[in-house]
């Protein structure tokens, strides 16, 4: 299994240079206006302005975007059906109803352009940049680290996942039911005990080095930018005028 | 099953953040307070949170002739303990929902409350129950995994039901349109999640002995050394 796209995304974007603080205030701005502003035409500008940023400025190559956006496009699509579909007043079973269908196509703009501006951060923004940013803005040292080492250590796993995975398929491990739970199985405790190992590996190499407890890594600086600030605030400011305007 | 961004109208996303918040925090203490003790605990946590992760790339057989992954609450919940997976289980949501988009900032609450509060809650209290009436550990782990993973569904359709009532049949009928929609999907990967820990702990009582004594799962080598004792004897016989 390879990198997951968005981090692919996250690490090539020129846009990794702001910081991550600005990123998290468009992108939130993004997310808040689309939740609390009327669906039309707020989702519709809100999704315009976060796919344009991260296709324009972002440079996210647009087959890593729909590749991101396969995961939630399957829950936003199955959680609108089920507002469609109402029960009837009189007789039985479901349909649909204009008041129904209103409220699904509402709560499906807020959840694309939610989505939309979640992907803003998302793809511009590696998830390192952003733990650096939490220590920085008081989260808890022990928490960082924990996150910073489950984000390194995902990836040396999901390559033994894919490792594993490939050897069993190629042992007919997946042709029956019966034979695909057992290769599961036999993956996911696979998978457990080269986590363990690899996290004694760690703490073998880092008691060597001297390890005090603090597990701080060298980053690119990036400091605040006031064009960046000033773009996000004329852009939210646009957002919520059209909306307020036309509602 | 996590909530997409905007799914929830701001009010409910607030609510379900600030229910979510305690055990979070209480987590995240319990985290610092592990670190301070033990530093090199700080590694293994890292990787227990990097396997929850991954769990989400294994998948299971569906009835539906699909197939499905597990969300690895239950397994989480019987390993590592239900205080340390509502902090674990919060960071795995973040970067579920910011290296794979699913799941959102706002709704980051409401799924950690359904995911890794509730689901692993339900299901190491399911575990406990078993062993306390004497129930055998494979029974204890099927109930764990299987019930955690039904608690969280039924949790997040009652989320989702409470935020999208239907217009005739109210917050009710909305949370019975959402059970029986996702019904589909949930019931065969709950029964499949329960075989897969059974699985997963008998391979581990075999190839990682040494592991589940350090995260204080004796009962699992015990039972699995009974099984292969009585397994000779019956071939023996």
């Amino acid at each position: 299994m390879s990198a997951p796209a968005l981090d692919t995304a996250a690490w090539a974007s020129p846009w990794r240079r702001y910081s991550p603080g600005d990123k998290v205030l468009l992108s939130l701005g993004l997310v808040i206006s689309a939740l609390v502003l009327p669906p039309w035409p707020a989702s519709g500008l809100v999704t315009a302005i976060a796919l344009g940023l991260i296709l324009g400025p972002g440079r996210v190559p647009p087959h890593l975007l729909l590749r991101a956006a396969r995961g939630p496009a399957a829950f936003i699509v199955l959680g609108t059906v089920s507002i469609a579909i109402t029960w009837r007043t009189s007789g039985f079973g479901p349909t649909v109803t204009s008041e129904s269908l209103t409220a699904a196509a509402s709560t499906l703009s807020h959840a694309v352009a939610g989505t939309s501006a979640v992907l803003l951060l998302a793809a511009t923004t590696p998830m390192t940049d952003l733990l650096s940013w939490a220590r920085r803005r008081g989260v808890p040292e022990a928490v960082v680290d924990v996150a910073g080492l489950t984000y390194r250590l995902l990836f040396v796993l999901l390559e033994s996942v894919s490792a594993v995975r490939s050897a069993q398929t190629a042992r007919l491990g997946y042709t029956s039911r019966r034979a695909t739970l057992r290769s599961a199985s036999g993956l996911a405790a696979a998978t457990l005990t080269r986590a363990f190992d690899r996290a004694r590996r760690l703490e073998t190499g880092l008691a060597g080095r001297g390890f005090e407890g603090v597990m701080r890594t060298v980053g690119e600086q990036q400091s605040s930018s006031r064009s960046f600030e000033l773009w996000t605030f004329a852009s939210l400011a646009l957002v919520v005028a059209v909306s307020l305007g036309v509602a | 099953m996590h909530i997409a961004e905007g799914y929830l109208p701001p009010l409910h996303a607030a609510a379900w953040t600030l229910a979510a918040a305690p055990f979070v925090v209480h987590g995240a203490r319990c985290v610092v307070r592990e670190v301070r003790e033990r530093p090199e605990s700080r590694l293994l946590l890292g990787a227990a949170g990097a396997f929850t992760f991954v769990l989400s790339a294994i998948k299971l057989p569906s009835v539906t002739g699909s197939s499905s992954h597990p969300t690895g609450t239950g397994l989480g919940a019987v390993l590592f303990r239900p205080p340390v997976m509502a902090m674990l289980g919060t960071i795995v949501l973040l970067f579920q929902a910011l290296l794979l988009a699913h799941g959102g900032l706002t709704t980051l609450g409401a799924n950690a409350f359904s995911m890794a509060i509730v689901g692993p809650w339900v299901g190491y209290g399911a575990y406990r129950a078993c062993s306390a009436v004497g129930l055998s550990f494979w029974v204890g782990v099927f109930a764990a995994l299987s019930l955690s993973d039904l608690a969280t569904y039924v949790v997040t359709s009652v989320q989702l039901g409470l935020a999208h009532p239907d217009p005739t049949g109210g917050v009710l009928g909305s949370i019975g349109e959402f059970l029986g929609i996702f019904a589909l999907t949930q019931i065969p990967l709950a029964v499949a999640e329960g075989l897969l820990g059974v699985l997963v702990f008998r391979i581990l009582a075999r190839i990682a002995p040494e592991e589940l004594r350090s995260l204080g799962l004796r009962k699992a080598l015990d039972e699995n050394d009974e099984n292969t004792v009585t397994a000779t004897a019956q071939e023996r016989d």
